[in-house]
């Protein structure tokens, strides 16, 4: 009897825990992005992925921009990196990040979605509610605030807002270095959902607000979904031969001494150094 | 008598709670809910209390450098020394911390900036704040036969329910195919320079204090004479904040050829020792 009651008990437990948990599960109210995705243009593609690199993206920049922009240009066809820092492992930040020139995962949890990438740091999307807290740093990523929204109304969210701000710099676009405005008051709105006739296709509408520009320009990006990734180790390192001071680039000749990255470039400061006759 | 059937009636129940659970997990496609109460609460951001203090000694009960007592071979030894001794003269030693590079398995989770945890049904996951995130595979694979080998390894988990509530308690990692090198702390103390070290952990709340989170870490490997475990610690932080940080931009090490130099707060060189000349310039046209 005390067998029948105990098992009794043990069963109704378990029924009653399972009906709670498939119950919870049918309020599952988020979409199915949880996934490794992958952006399949190529790193050198310009941010509007519809449009040839460079000038033909015919961003809406001001003409002061416009002059940063082609200043960039012919550095870069002149061997230096223009605009484009990454070459110093300088953080891509918003909105580039979302260029995924590396495959990102999406993690959903009730107030705070994570984007991990490979070959950056996890970028947090608040979806509490709460507004960015007093005293926040500003960084590349910005601070990024999101909201689900169930738009065709079937009691499952289908769409992540996201507003970003609070940005440092510099920061550029693309890898031609399309520039964001050096006051890094940028704002970037997203809009991430699945494409309605392939789940495997995860859309991203971005729409940078920035002084640099005369108008918001928005662009679509389209990631693939894998169904069964793998995770590659990777972390930013310079190319071998490039020495970095500050934001001055130079180069490492063949006999391990410093080089000049182009005509006429100045030595690096050497003040600290004391003269010969003082050591 | 008594007891011993009470004992089978509870065995019985977990048994039918996890069994229940289960079948829960498969209908209902793993709701948040139910992972919920069965795994353990790791919400939130973790911080190493040891970090930042002008150091991060491997073993958080001893000193860093010689104070570890690392049980070390005596070839391994002697090349830890000299790492102390290059290092006492203004150098690096065999630390990579200067480069940049991940710290990789284990010394990783020395966690100098914090990380969060989250955890799904097949992948737990590490995401620091400084470093790409670390996956802990708890689906039951085999090691795959054709990984590349990394610094952090392939790691594959296991949840155990060691109190039998019904609940999972613990993951047990196991982390294996490495590149290298790698090293313990920043003093350089190394693992073998053929890489096939193993690392074993054991992550649990504390019993007494959900508020810690133990990581029981041994590491087997042939620069030790025997497998080394420590207790590392990590403290939950409620209301967390997030600060970004490249290593790269904050890095004040440089190396041109093969000298060390540092990087001043304004951007320009410095020496790392006394009487340290200045780099070579006679590429540059107009030299200072």
């Amino acid at each position: 009897m005390t067998f029948r009651c105990a098992i009794g008990r043990s069963l109704l437990g378990a029924l009653l825990w399972t009906a709670v948990a498939v119950v919870s599960g049918s309020a599952e109210t988020f979409p199915d992005f949880e996934s490794q995705w992958r952006n399949p243009a190529s790193d050198r593609a310009g941010w509007d992925p519809s449009k040839p690199a460079g000038s033909a993206q015919q961003a809406p920049l001001t003409p002061e921009y416009q002059a940063i922009f082609e200043a960039s240009l012919r550095d870069q066809a002149a061997g230096g990196r223009g605009n484009n820092y990454q070459s110093s492992c300088v953080l891509d930040g918003m909105p580039r990040l979302m260029n995924l020139v590396a495959p990102m995962e999406i993690l959903i949890q009730p107030g705070l979605t994570f984007f991990i990438f490979k070959n950056a740091f996890a970028r947090r999307i608040h979806t509490d509610g709460a507004l960015m807290p007093a005293g926040e740093p500003p960084s590349y990523q910005g601070y990024s605030t999101g909201k689900w929204v169930d738009e065709d109304h079937d009691g499952r969210f289908d769409v992540l807002e996201i507003e970003t701000h609070n940005f440092k710099g510099p920061r550029a676009l693309d890898a031609s270095g399309l520039p964001l405005h050096k006051d890094n008051q940028t704002l970037v709105k997203e809009r991430l959902f699945l494409d309605k006739n392939d789940k495997d296709i995860l859309r991203n509408e971005i729409t940078t607000i920035d002084k640099a520009f005369t108008r918001p320009w928005t662009v679509g990006k389209n990631y693939q979904r894998v169904h069964n990734p793998r995770w590659s180790e990777y972390h930013c390192q310079p190319p071998s031969n490039a020495v970095f001071i500050g934001l001055d680039e130079y180069r490492l000749g063949p006999d391990g001494r410093l080089m000049p990255l182009y005509d006429n470039q100045p030595p690096p400061d050497m003040r600290y150094f004391k003269p010969p006759q003082a050591r | 008598m008594k007891n011993r059937m009470q004992e089978t009636f509870d065995r019985i129940a977990t048994g039918l709670k996890v069994l229940f659970a289960l079948l829960a997990l498969a209908i209902a496609g793993v709701p948040a809910a139910a992972r919920d109460t069965l795994y353990p609460d790791l919400a939130s951001q973790w911080r190493n209390p040891t970090a930042g203090r002008g150091g991060n000694p491997w073993d958080p009960n001893k000193p860093m450098g010689l104070g570890q007592q690392a049980p070390l071979t005596a070839e391994y030894q002697a090349k830890f020394e000299a790492s102390l001794k290059a290092q006492k003269e203004g150098g690096q030693g065999s630390s990579r911390g200067s480069t940049c590079e991940i710290a990789g398995m284990p010394k990783m989770m020395n966690f100098a900036e914090p990380m969060e945890i989250v955890i799904r049904p097949k992948v737990t996951y590490f995401i620091p704040m400084q470093v790409p995130a670390r996956r802990i595979y708890t689906d039951g694979r085999d090691w795959p036969a054709d990984e590349p080998p990394t610094l952090g390894g392939y790691s594959i988990g296991k949840w155990i329910d060691q109190d039998g509530d019904g609940r999972y308690d613990v993951l047990e990692v196991e982390t294996r195919n490495f590149t290298g090198p790698r090293v313990f702390e920043s003093t350089g103390l190394p693992l073998h320079e053929d890489n096939a070290t193993i690392v074993k952990e054991k992550i649990y709340l504390d019993r007494n204090n959900s508020d810690i989170l133990h990581d029981e870490i041994t590491t087997i490997d042939n620069a030790l004479s025997r497998p080394w475990t420590v207790d590392r610690i990590y403290l939950r932080v409620r209301v967390p904040l997030w600060i970004e940080k490249n290593c790269h931009e904050s890095n004040p090490h440089l190396t041109i050829g093969r000298e060390e130099y540092f990087l001043s707060a304004d951007n320009k060189l410095m020496p790392v020792r006394k009487d340290q000349p200045p780099p070579d310039l006679r590429h540059f046209k107009q030299p200072q």
